[in-house]
């Protein structure tokens, strides 16, 4: 088989961390460096094709086949869910979900449905299903930090890295809901045709982690 | 109050012509297999009571299934499968009928899939079920009839078979809830290599657990086998290995020359009612199996008739489509006439174009009131021939 493997990258920190592990491992990422404005670009020598993307957009593409494999992060994951095998844990990327509030805030006392405002309703959904606890979810775009500020919502549930920009806004974690980071994810049927080449890959990543 | 009456469902869609004969020749190709293999066909109902959908075991998801009630208020749903209501006749009208019975279906299913995501709610399935058979014979009868019904498709295939016995014996061992086990044939179906290995890690380290992490690893060809013998932790599971490889080796010896065929060991799916042998079908192009099917021995009982049985269904939908975008696309069957009556003749040329029909012609009557129309008509559509009845018949 001669067609290129093709490998969905998100745009952004994944995209330069990922090829950051290709270069160590050997491959020639020229290409992906000079894009310009180019969304699929050759690294010829791992007869590979790099495709870059949104997050939500890795996942899709891996889904219905049309990439073989996708660098995602596991927020997008969990997010999303989806049909796929996840292969490897990249190490990169690292972060996680955690439950914000005000600072001194008392989240869990009374019996008053919480109001939650998140980018990611199905995790924020997912974690209070498996406490037993109704919440209201309300979808925000953009800095979620701002809705308990506002007093829209009693917390957040959002990607943490540092904890600067909460520590700014007189928020503080309460609780960790998931750890996160980049995920090799393979389509199913793909990994069945191209067995041995993504084997290959995978064995010279997971030596290079 | 806004009208959707120009737009289908998200998930349907509406097929014309050169899609609807691709579809029609893919599911005609798979009933002749079917009936030369001494299979019957069943109709059954687009509507069922949801608690035929609802058993113990729970094979479908609520949020799956399309919803309705009938006039006494009682839940139905749209079919969204057609195993289940074959178990059903099965253990009802069937229960009498010599074994083995050998059916066949060729009918559309509906699931609500997550919408935007470029996946039907509608498709057609065609597919068997044998019944009434435990014999290796049985199951290699269903595999091969899958390898000739992949093949006729004329795309590169490969076949997949695994057993789904193999690891609810192994999580069986595990003395964990329902809910671990859960998360644990979650883990093996998508391969999750880190978080299996994570979570069978906090469980104890055995030879249980060692070969619960090593199970979605252990697919490819016949190596998979010597590799597995090794880490099966006992004689019960070592002889459920020795039956796949038994059949794998048969598979491949009949059908090995015609495609792929693989086993995967980490074939673990949810949704399954499937009892031990599990089988796939992949098509180059395709994301996700267009064929697939096992034994499940345990289904039948679940409606008070226990019978073992095994089958498989294809996504007619799927094939269909990857035959299309293969370019493989037949030709409209061509109009061979047209036939113009003049004022007066109308009986007759109706007449005339059925005597032409007769013939195996492809015949249309002529819609216009003038001959220079039809002729252009004609020529526009590539019609060859137009025949003009009039006091003297002419062509």
């Amino acid at each position: 088989m001669n067609k290129p493997i093709r490998i969905a990258l998100t745009k952004g920190r994944l995209e330069k961390d990922t090829v950051g592990l290709f270069e160590k491992l050997g491959f020639d990422c020229t290409a992906v460096h000079e894009k310009g404005r180019k969304l699929i670009l050759p690294i010829p020598d791992g007869n590979m094709e790099v495709v870059l993307a949104k997050a939500n957009d890795v996942i899709t593409y891996v889904e219905h086949g049309v990439c073989d494999m996708g660098v995602v992060g596991k927020d997008t994951i969990m997010e999303m869910k989806g049909k796929f095998f996840e292969l490897v844990d990249l190490g990169f990327g690292r972060c996680k979900f955690a439950l914000a509030t005000k600072k001194g805030y008392d989240f869990y006392s009374g019996y008053g449905v919480k109001t939650i405002a998140t980018k990611y309703p199905n995790v924020s959904r997912h974690f209070f299903e498996k406490k037993g606890m109704d919440t209201e979810i309300i979808k925000i775009e953009g800095s979620v930090e701002l809705a308990p500020l506002l007093e829209l919502a009693d917390g957040i549930v959002d990607i943490v890295e540092t904890g600067t920009t909460l520590k700014e806004n007189g928020l503080e974690v309460i609780e960790d809901v998931a750890p996160i980071s980049a995920r090799l994810i393979a389509n199913t049927v793909s990994l069945k045709f191209r067995k041995a080449e993504i084997d290959r890959l995978i064995t010279l990543i997971e030596e290079n982690l | 109050m806004k009208n959707y009456d120009l737009i289908t469902p998200e998930g349907t869609k509406d097929y014309l012509f050169e899609e609807c004969i691709v579809i029609r020749n893919v599911e005609n190709t798979l009933v002749e297999l079917f009936r030369s293999c001494g299979y019957s066909e069943m109709l059954t109902t687009g509507l069922e009571f949801y608690d035929v959908f609802n058993l113990n075991s729970r094979y479908f998801p609520q949020e799956n299934l399309y919803k309705l009630t009938d006039s006494k208020g009682r839940l139905l749903v749209m079919r969204p499968d057609t195993t289940m209501p074959i178990a059903r006749v099965v253990a009802t009208r069937l229960r009498d009928a010599m074994l083995p019975l050998r059916l066949f279906y060729n009918q559309t299913v509906y699931r609500t899939e997550p919408a935007l995501k470029g996946r039907s709610d509608e498709i057609v399935q065609t597919g068997i079920e044998l019944i009434g058979s435990q014999l290796k014979m049985a199951e290699l009868e269903v595999i091969s009839t899958a390898v000739t019904a992949l093949k006729s498709f004329g795309m590169e295939f490969s076949l997949e078979i695994g057993n789904i016995g193999i690891f609810k014996e192994l999580v069986g061992r595990l003395e964990v809830t329902d809910k671990v086990k859960e998360r644990i044939r979650r883990l093996i179906e998508t391969k999750n290599f880190p978080a299996l290995n994570d979570l069978l890690d906090s469980l104890g380290s055995n030879s249980v657990t060692y070969a619960l992490k090593k199970l979605p690893a252990l697919f490819g060809g016949e190596e998979v086998f010597e590799k597995a013998e090794e880490i099966m932790p006992d004689e019960k599971i070592k002889k459920l290995l020795d039956e796949l490889r038994e059949i794998y080796n048969d598979t491949d010896e009949l059908c090995g020359s015609d495609g792929v065929i693989t086993v995967d060991l980490g074939l673990v799916n949810k949704t399954d009612y499937y009892t031990g042998l599990i089988i796939k079908g992949y098509l180059q192009g395709h994301g996700e199996e267009v064929l697939s099917g096992g034994r499940y021995d345990k289904l039948i009982s679940e409606f008070g008739y226990d019978v073992p049985a095994v089958g498989f269904a294809v996504n007619v939908n799927a094939v269909a489509k990857l035959i299309e975008k293969n370019g493989i696309i037949p030709a409209m069957p061509r109009v061979d006439a047209v036939v113009y009556a003049e004022e007066g003749f109308e009986v007759a040329a109706i007449k005339a174009a059925q005597s032409l029909r007769e013939q195996g012609l492809v015949v249309e009557n002529a819609l216009f009131s003038d001959i220079a129309t039809v002729r252009h008509y004609a020529i526009e559509k590539k019609i060859p021939k137009v025949v003009v009845i009039n006091s003297e018949v002419t062509e």
